[in-house]
């Protein structure tokens, strides 16, 4: 999918903030809070991700 | 797939693809042109090929035509036997066949007796020749062998392989018998899709559609049945939610309810006539009839019915409005209202959720229909059916034309490919249950969350915004994740005793919608609605990074990926800028 552009603005950095090359790790997803669901094998976009999953390729790689 | 039983294998150079829809009542052919789904015309002019099969002195007629010998030759015409296939005769309904040839028990599975040869010729006169009991499996192979025929006979060349749609609730010894069925009919099966997803891959390959991420409810309204799916469209890739499935708020009960209708009407002008739904051929007659008047009903706000010699060799015309059929169907609107709603619900979502409402079917052309579902969400909801919508796709033609698609995206696939492609170590997936994004300051200085992947997306899952920076310099990027929930504002207590609003009738549609004799449409403007809207919340916060040294009205662009193992990274930049600030989150 491309870029999609919001209308919001991102808030100004707070006065002090500082982390190791400007990112701070907080959270993650649990897997608790995702499911095991079944995608639709149909479409050109479920191709692309079966193509990936089989041959083991991220999205960049994908993208080459 | 993993359906197993007999299947045919075509080398992919080989191939000539079509999509096939096979429902119980139509069925259609499509194949692409220049890219695009077309649905072909059989050798009759029809897009909508009637699932019927009738023999008349050895020779087979197929759809519109077969459909036609419902008057004269029902117990050799065969109807309404697709949802047997796979199945033993006492799980099915035979509701629908009582009008022509009969389903009986066969062994394992279920079969029709129909006289389909010929007389034998020179013989003597008297000698009939013995009926054939056909199973299902066979019914189904001659008439797939009439749409491939048609189709092949269009596209001069002939057709070797095809997609063909089932519904979701078609379980596996129906596939493998469908499989089986076209195998024998010299048809090799790439692969069976699901109708609704078949529906939503045929708007989403148009030119001009936009991929994105939405919430849709797909409603198939069929002649026998009615289907409902909740899919979760996440970037083109499709999850099926939850499913419902009715027998009685269909097409066929729309038939009914005019049938009854013109019968009584025959019967006050002819008081002393029988009533033609007494006997078998002025019931036929009636039926066909009334199918065409409520076919036009979906075109023009008027109708004529006409049927020579209807009951005791009288001949009876008429008309009639829209508005009375719309009275007189009522129920059965309300029904289709009513197993929407209740799909919504099952699938834990509100309607507020809901993006589009997909319309396919061939009773989805009812203007009335379309209108009431209108009226169960909110405006911002897309109804895409005929009446509601001119972009609308024609929704007899939906399914067909996505199985085109797909079988033109896996042409090239081996078996194999295929199998591999489809096997569940592919498809099933995490799906995220908490959408994820980030944070703007909204108007009174509150937090606002901004999704960017929603809630139900399979990983892994890559998403890009871009937002803008106005004044310039320092930003932040908060990674949270956020969930919605439904907000209610009661109005100012001016209190109305017996008006309800529309938001407490979709909670409690289930009780009320009997006994509720006002119009759908007539009780939205006069009330004060209670007002129920759809709330982010921010849940826990993933990670922080800052892009510094934005330039004023400057946009940064946040991309956010979940991989397979639900790690996350995120990357954000100013758009033009050289450096990315980057980082990874370990699931937790
Ligand atoms: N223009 C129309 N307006 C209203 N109803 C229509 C229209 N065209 C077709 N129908 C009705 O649609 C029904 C057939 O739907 P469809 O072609 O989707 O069949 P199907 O999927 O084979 O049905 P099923 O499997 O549920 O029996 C019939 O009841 C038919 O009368
Ligand atoms: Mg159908």
């Amino acid at each position: 999918m491309d870029a999609t552009v919001i209308s919001l603005p991102l808030p100004a950095l707070p006065e002090g903030w500082e982390a190791e090359k400007d990112f701070r790790a907080i959270g993650g997803i649990t897997k608790s809070s995702a499911t095991a669901r079944t995608l639709e094998p149909v479409g050109p976009h479920f191709l692309a991700h079966a193509r990936r999953a089989r041959h083991k390729r991220t999205f960049s790689e994908d993208d080459r | 797939m993993g359906d197993s039983g007999t299947r045919l294998a075509v080398d992919p150079n080989d191939r000539v693809t079509i999509g096939i829809s096979f429902g119980n009542s139509n069925s259609s052919i499509a194949h692409l042109v220049d890219d695009k789904a077309e649905v072909i015309a059989n050798e009759d002019g029809d897009r909508q090929i009637p699932t019927i099969l009738s023999y008349v002195d050895g020779d087979e007629y197929y759809g519109q035509q077969a459909k036609n010998f419902l008057v004269r030759n029902p117990t050799n015409t065969i109807a309404y036997f697709r949802d047997f296939l796979g199945k033993e005769f006492k799980s099915i309904d035979p509701t629908h066949n009582h009008a022509s040839a009969h389903p009986q028990e066969s062994g394992e599975t279920v079969a029709f007796t129909v006289k389909d040869k010929a007389a034998a010729e020179g013989e003597e006169e008297e000698e009939e020749p013995a009926p054939s009991t056909l199973t299902v499996s066979e019914v189904a192979t001659r008439y797939l062998r009439r749409l491939v025929g048609a189709a092949s006979e269009y596209l001069g060349k002939k057709v070797t392989s095809a997609v063909i749609t089932v519904p979701t609730n078609f379980g596996e010894k129906q596939r493998a018998a469908l499989i089986a069925a076209a195998a024998a009919a010299d048809l090799e099966v790439l692969q069976l899709i699901s109708e609704p997803v078949a529906a939503v891959l045929a708007y989403d390959a148009r030119p001009e559609a936009q991929i994105s991420d939405k919430m849709q409810v797909v409603a198939d309204l069929g002649g026998t049945r009615s289907d409902v799916a909740i899919v979760a469209s996440r970037g083109g890739m499709y999850t099926v939610l939850a499913t419902a499935h009715d027998y009685e708020f269909t097409g066929v009960a729309l038939d009914k309810v005019l049938m009854d209708h013109f019968a009584k009407e025959f019967l006050k002008k002819n008081p002393k006539a029988k009533d033609p739904r007494e006997t078998p051929r002025s019931l036929a007659k009636l039926r066909l009839e009334a199918e065409a008047t409520k076919r036009a009903l979906s075109r023009g706000t008027n109708a004529a019915f006409s049927v020579e010699s209807l009951s005791d060799g009288i001949d009876f015309a008429t008309t009639i409005n829209r508005l009375r059929y719309e009275t007189l169907a009522r129920t059965v609107f309300e029904g289709i209202n009513r197993l929407v709603e209740s799909v919504v619900k099952k699938a834990g979502l509100d309607v507020l959720d809901i993006d589009e409402v997909v319309l396919v079917g061939g009773t989805a052309h009812t203007p009335r229909i379309a209108a009431n579902l209108g009226f169960l969400f909110p405006q911002t909801t897309r109804i895409l059916a005929p009446a509601t919508d001119t972009s609308a796709i024609n929704p007899s033609e939906l399914q067909a034309r996505g199985a085109a698609l797909q079988a033109s995206l896996i042409c090239d696939y081996d078996p194999e490919d295929i199998e591999q492609s489809t096997h569940a170590a592919v498809t099933t997936v995490p799906h995220v249950a908490n959408a994820i994004g980030i944070v703007s300051p909204g108007p009174s200085g509150e937090e606002v969350f901004v999704p960017i992947i929603p809630t139900d997306t399979a990983v892994p899952a890559r998403r890009t915004v871009q937002l803008s920076v106005p004044a310039g310099g320092d930003v932040l990027v908060k990674v949270v994740e956020g969930n919605t929930h439904i907000k209610v504002t009661k109005p100012e207590p001016a209190a109305k005793e017996n008006g309800e609003s529309k938001a407490a009738k979709v909670e409690d549609a289930d009780e009320d919608a009997d006994e509720d004799d006002s119009d759908f449409s007539d009780e939205e403007e006069e009330e004060e609605e209670e007002k129920r809207e759809k709330v982010w919340k921010i849940g826990s916060t993933l990670a922080e990074a800052a892009v510094r040294g934005v330039k004023k009205d400057g946009k940064v662009e946040v991309s956010i990926t979940v991989y397979a193992d639900l790690t996350v990274v995120v990357t954000a930049r100013e758009l033009g800028g050289k450096s990315a600030v980057r980082g990874t989150l370990p699931s937790a």
